[in-house]
């Protein structure tokens, strides 16, 4: 199976459902191995996109280039981990890892399972995990497939704080150790400036603003200058209109945990 | 060491009203010939086992009743999962069997008997008329109800066809499915019962007819006995069957 991290260019994406429009004049680069965390409010179209890329929508209109070639026929291999893990609750937690796959993987899916720190759960029914558990399988059936392509669209959301932090954490990890092109829907504001080497604002149906983060790693929450970014990101999203207030009231209080729509 | 909490209430009062009726047909408040007394039946059941007549007959009516349940079985759960994965023939075939669905097959037995004769393939028939529509309508809603999500994360985990079917549309459809075969298994005693009224030469139901000519009352009570016994029995096999293939579903569910 090939195991590259994966370019991906988009231009002139245009998605309507029926007559109604919902992304368009979408033109943009990933580039190979890159983390990208796309935000936006509730309903401005993040899913739909990361969809179109998985190939899970028909585009409308435009085009979108996997290194160059077509998405269509492109032997890619895209994976996406969902907000709900979509486990199958009928196969126990090592089946699930290794679904899909054919010959022995075992072994494997073992392996993917340590990876994400969940080895001694592998015999376990998925409805007998928590949340963060859950996540961490579907994460490692991912990874199991090495894909060029991870997408994950809002996977932290349904978490606790602290189960997020600590699941931001293995997912740099894994981004960083395994080679993907990574995708990253969130509204979670702190949490693309923690992980993200860019962050994406899509508004109204198009990108509204386009922002590198040249931050190195391993980064910390609490270096000023993510916390300047996450500022200047949540002001442009408020439009400069309310962002005082916030800052005086929910900055100061926690600048970490919040989110575009809560 | 689990019988040891062996709850004997649900018992009590069947055990009473037994004890109760073999007092009074002792006693000869009743007439034993119309009311045998339950040790007469049971003495009646032994020597009807000893001399082989009873698994005869079981083996006849057990054999009309399961091949039944296969073909009807076979035909609805074929229909439910073709149905339910394809919309053309959704909209080709389930006008048509739901208009079937809506006679009541007992009342085709004149017309069944006319075409088939009194033999097996009528009682056999009748049965697989009942059973075929329940297994189809649950098979059907237990397909078409799967989480679409879920099928579109096992495409995405590259299964397509008999490994889709095999690994998330037939699990999830099976909780439905069973609970068609439950009630189908219902289905299938009572209407073997009342197909075995037909004339025939051998089975429960012929047990029982050929004891009423004769005024053989414990006879018949014998083979009605039987036959509640059979549809507990195939209810709990079915039930340990649901439990072994659903275990994921009773802790899913809590
Ligand atoms: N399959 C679909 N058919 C029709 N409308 C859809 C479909 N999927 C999404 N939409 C609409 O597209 C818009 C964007 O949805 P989505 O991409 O899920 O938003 P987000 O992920 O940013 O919250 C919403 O208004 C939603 O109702
Ligand atoms: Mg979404």
């Amino acid at each position: 199976m090939k195991h590259e991290p994966i370019q991906i260019d988009i231009q002139n994406l245009q998605k309507s459902f029926g007559k109604k429009e919902i992304l368009h004049d979408i033109t943009t680069t990933f580039k190979k191995g890159e983390f990208v965390a796309v935000i936006g409010k509730s309903g401005s179209g993040k899913s739909t996109l990361l969809r179109l890329v998985a190939s899970l929508e028909e585009i409308t209109q435009g085009d979108l280039l996997f290194d160059g070639v077509p998405a269509k026929n492109s032997d890619a291999n895209v994976k996406m981990m969902y907000q709900d893990s979509r486990l199958l609750p009928w196969k126990k937690v090592i089946d699930n890892v290794g679904l899909g796959l054919t010959g022995n993987w075992s072994a494997l899916a073992e392996e993917a399972l340590d990876k994400v720190g969940l080895l001694h759960l592998k015999d376990e029914w998925p409805s007998t995990l928590s949340g963060g558990q859950k996540q961490r399988v579907a994460l490692a059936r991912a990874l199991i497939h090495e894909p060029s392509l991870l997408m994950l669209d809002e996977p932290l959301s349904a978490l606790d704080a602290l189960t997020r932090i600590e699941m931001q954490n293995l997912i740099e990890l894994i981004w960083q150790k395994n080679n993907f092109t990574a995708l990253l829907v969130t509204h979670d504001v702190s949490e693309a400036v923690r992980l993200a080497d860019r962050i994406i604002l899509i508004e109204d149906g198009s990108i509204a603003f386009d922002e590198p983060i040249a931050v190195p790693r391993p980064r910390k929450l609490t270096n000023p200058l993510l916390i300047e970014l996450e500022e200047k990101i949540l002001n442009r999203l408020m439009n400069g209109r309310e962002i005082a207030t916030l800052n005086e009231k929910q900055l100061a209080v926690s600048p970490l945990n919040l989110v575009v729509n809560p | 060491m689990k019988k040891m909490t062996f709850d004997f209430r649900p018992w009590a009062i069947p055990f009473i009203l037994i004890i109760v009726w073999e007092v009074v047909v002792q006693m000869e408040i009743v007439s034993p010939a119309l009311f045998p007394s339950p040790i007469t039946i049971i003495t009646t059941g032994w020597n009807l086992t000893i001399n082989g007549d009873l698994t005869t007959h079981i083996g006849v009516s057990l054999g009309r009743a399961l091949t039944g349940m296969l073909i009807g079985g076979a035909i609805g759960f074929a229909l439910g999962v073709l149905n339910g994965l394809s919309k053309n023939c959704y909209h080709y075939l389930d006008t048509t069997i739901q208009m079937i669905r809506n006679i009541p097959h007992l009342a085709l037995i004149p017309l069944v008997i006319v075409w088939m004769g009194i033999g097996e393939d009528a009682k056999i028939f009748l049965v697989v008329l009942g059973v075929l529509f329940p297994i189809y309508v649950n098979t059907f809603h237990g397909i078409r109800n799967v989480d679409p999500n879920l099928v579109e994360m096992g495409r995405m985990y590259n299964l397509k066809g008999w490994q889709l079917f095999r690994h998330v549309l037939l699990p999830g459809a099976l909780p439905s499915i069973f609970v068609g075969l439950r009630y189908a298994l219902g289905v299938m005693w009572l209407t073997l019962i009342i197909a075995e009224t037909i004339p025939t030469q051998a089975g429960l139901g012929y047990l029982a007819t050929n004891a009423r000519e004769f005024m053989q009352t414990d006879i018949i009570i014998l083979s009605i006995v039987i036959y509640a016994l059979l549809g507990k029995l195939a209810d709990v096999i079915a039930q340990f069957g649901e439990n072994r293939a659903l275990k994921w579903n009773a802790s899913y569910n809590k």
